[in-house]
């Protein structure tokens, strides 16, 4: 194997043969327990309660309701949602769903130099969504339609999906005029 | 406008490129460069150093990196060391902490170095590395990376100003065309016409290949002095005579209107205030062109054109030489490449160059005395400039 084969296998998710620089790899004993899934390199966030404050926004989202929090003091409207207030600082913040669909602002695409796990997806468009009736904008994946076929201005559905994992996340789908 | 006046009497950068070498290696390298390159310096001199270095975690597997660069330089620092991070704009937080110390009375010499080693033997980790400049969980997962974050700023500008791609690649042909006349950049020795570039293939629609800069190797470092100091080291000290910085946004969620960059304009304001001087003053330039259309709404924001007419300013000739203000002599981050935390100290080692007549002449400003200097980090969420003032007394 050569140098870069192995500094290719090493950035990788761990589940391959430690290098034992081109000695035979000790045999497995059986006794050492699972390792744990890497959390590094996966953009994904974890997202149970003992993971993240923030875990009621997956339940919802797997639900299918993108949400955000709201201050209930100042009444400010957060993206991404937040366990405090960045107006006012206190920590009294409510749920709050947001609109399911949104027009394109700007977008682009990315046709190479993918991050690790996401080259099979080249190309893919990326957005900013003015939400219909919310001051937010959003960013993410704009899927359903080739990135030379999008304007400015085009219509798309908020869309939770299944990253595969039992994790959820958004992105935007295109919809016909 | 400070106790004391600072100046930087030298700086040197390594070749930038794609390099042989690793991190550390290039810690010692520009360490060497530096103290042939100001000969008055030694090494019990240099009370402190500042590291500016972006993503050595995730670049080099390498944390705690300002003590291995000062036992790599051959440095023992005995009042300040500390790593500047601000990912792209890591090398100027660098060189603006060392100013504050000076200013302030805690330093009266101070090296500030720049290092990243990007090119991994997996691009695709590099590319992973940086979406991390991003914030990960909430943009990563969409595949957030620079080049569909400025491309969308070039959309939003073709569209509310008529800027055209000709005018885009009026900016990279300007500055590859002066990293031809600079033996460290990156495409030394490549030619980027016009009609080539626009022949490049598209990266994130509307930037083809020539509209971005790359991912580098490469390191850089100065050497900063209280005013007494100055003349032990050049005749040719270069002044800093203002500064500011300015970040409203981190997640895109928050980036506004993406054509015009008021950070910039707030960050700008500061340093010309700070400076006594305006955006008709500087003779030159040296801009964070991460992508061609950076450069400009860079030259809107800064005031050397109005809002709106920068693909026309640099389609005149105007940030060329014989131009209002000569932008990028050294090649910029298209000709130079972009080496995270050595950029932004390289941009100052064109100034002391530029100020002490040691460029080539293809890319030398006639008589220069004011020069300005903007780093930007991640997707223009943090703006820092700078302002020189060539020669003369503090």
């Amino acid at each position: 194997m050569s140098a870069s084969e192995k500094a290719h296998r090493a950035s990788g998710t761990g589940t391959e043969a430690p290098d034992t620089g081109g000695e035979p790899a000790a045999k497995p004993t059986g006794e050492r327990p699972p390792e744990k899934r890497p959390f590094l390199l996966d953009f994904f966030p974890l997202q149970g309660e003992e993971a993240t404050r923030l875990a009621r926004f997956y339940e919802r989202l797997r639900e299918g309701r993108l949400s955000t929090t709201r201050c209930r003091v100042d009444g400010d409207l957060h993206w991404p949602p937040r366990v405090a207030c960045p107006r006012c600082h206190g920590e009294d913040l409510e749920w709050l769903d947001l609109p399911e669909s949104g027009r394109i602002y700007a977008f682009s695409a990315v046709l190479g130099a993918a991050p690790l796990g996401m080259e099979s997806d080249v190309p893919y468009a990326v957005g900013l969504i003015d939400l219909d009736g919310a001051p937010l904008r959003l960013f993410g994946r704009i899927e359903g339609r080739p990135w030379s076929a999008l304007a400015i201005g085009d219509r798309v559905a908020v869309e939770p999906y299944e990253v595969g994992d039992g994790r959820v996340f958004y992105r935007f789908r295109a919809l016909d005029a | 406008m400070s106790a004391r006046a600072v100046a930087l009497v030298g700086g040197v950068t390594t070749p930038f490129g794609v390099r042989p070498t690793t991190w550390a290696e290039m810690a010692q390298e520009i360490g060497a460069a530096l103290f042939r390159a100001v000969p008055a310096l030694r090494t019990e001199d240099v009370d402190s150093l500042f590291v500016g270095a972006a993503e050595p975690e995730r670049f080099a597997f390498q944390s705690h990196v300002a003590p291995l660069v000062a036992e790599q330089m051959g440095l023992r620092p005995r009042r300040i060391l500390q790593r500047t991070e601000l990912a792209c704009a890591s090398g100027q937080s660098a060189i603006r902490s060392a100013y504050a110390a000076i200013a302030a009375g805690l330093s009266d010499v101070a090296v500030a170095v720049g290092i990243e080693k990007m090119n991994l033997p997996s691009m695709a980790e590099a590319n992973t590395s940086m979406v991390c400049v991003m914030d990960r969980p909430w943009d990563g997962p969409g595949g957030a990376t620079a080049p569909p974050f400025f491309a969308m700023v070039a959309q939003r500008h073709m569209r509310e100003y008529g800027t055209t791609e000709e005018q885009l690649a009026a900016v990279s042909e300007k500055n590859h065309r002066f990293a031809n006349a600079n033996p460290h950049a990156q495409f030394h020795a490549k030619s980027f016409p016009r009609a080539k570039l626009r022949g490049l293939p598209l990266v994130a629609p509307p930037l083809r290949l020539g509209d971005c800069s790359s991912m580098t190797d490469g390191a850089a470092a100065v050497v900063l002095v209280a005013d007494d100091r100055a003349r032990i080291y050049t005749d040719r000290p270069a002044w800093i005579r203002g500064t500011g910085q300015y970040s409203d946004f981190h997640n895109l969620a928050h980036a506004g209107e993406l054509s015009r960059w008021p950070g910039l304009t707030a960050a700008a304001g500061e340093a010309f205030r700070s400076a006594g001087v305006g955006p008709e003053q500087i003779d030159f330039a040296e801009l964070h062109d991460c992508f061609s259309i950076s450069e400009i709404v860079e030259y809107e924001a800064l005031g050397f054109c109005a809002p709106g007419e920068g693909g026309r300013f640099v389609e005149d000739g105007r940030s060329d030489l014989g131009g209002d203000v000569v932008v990028n002599p050294r090649g910029g981050l298209l000709g130079c490449g972009h080496p995270l935390g050595a950029t932004g100290i390289a941009q100052a080692v064109e100034v002391h160059d530029q100020f002490a007549r040691r460029v080539p002449p293809a890319r030398q400003v006639p008589d220069p005395e004011w020069a300005l200097v903007h780093n930007l980090s991640g997707s223009a969420n943090v703006h820092s400039v700078m302002i020189y003032q060539a020669g003369g007394a503090a």
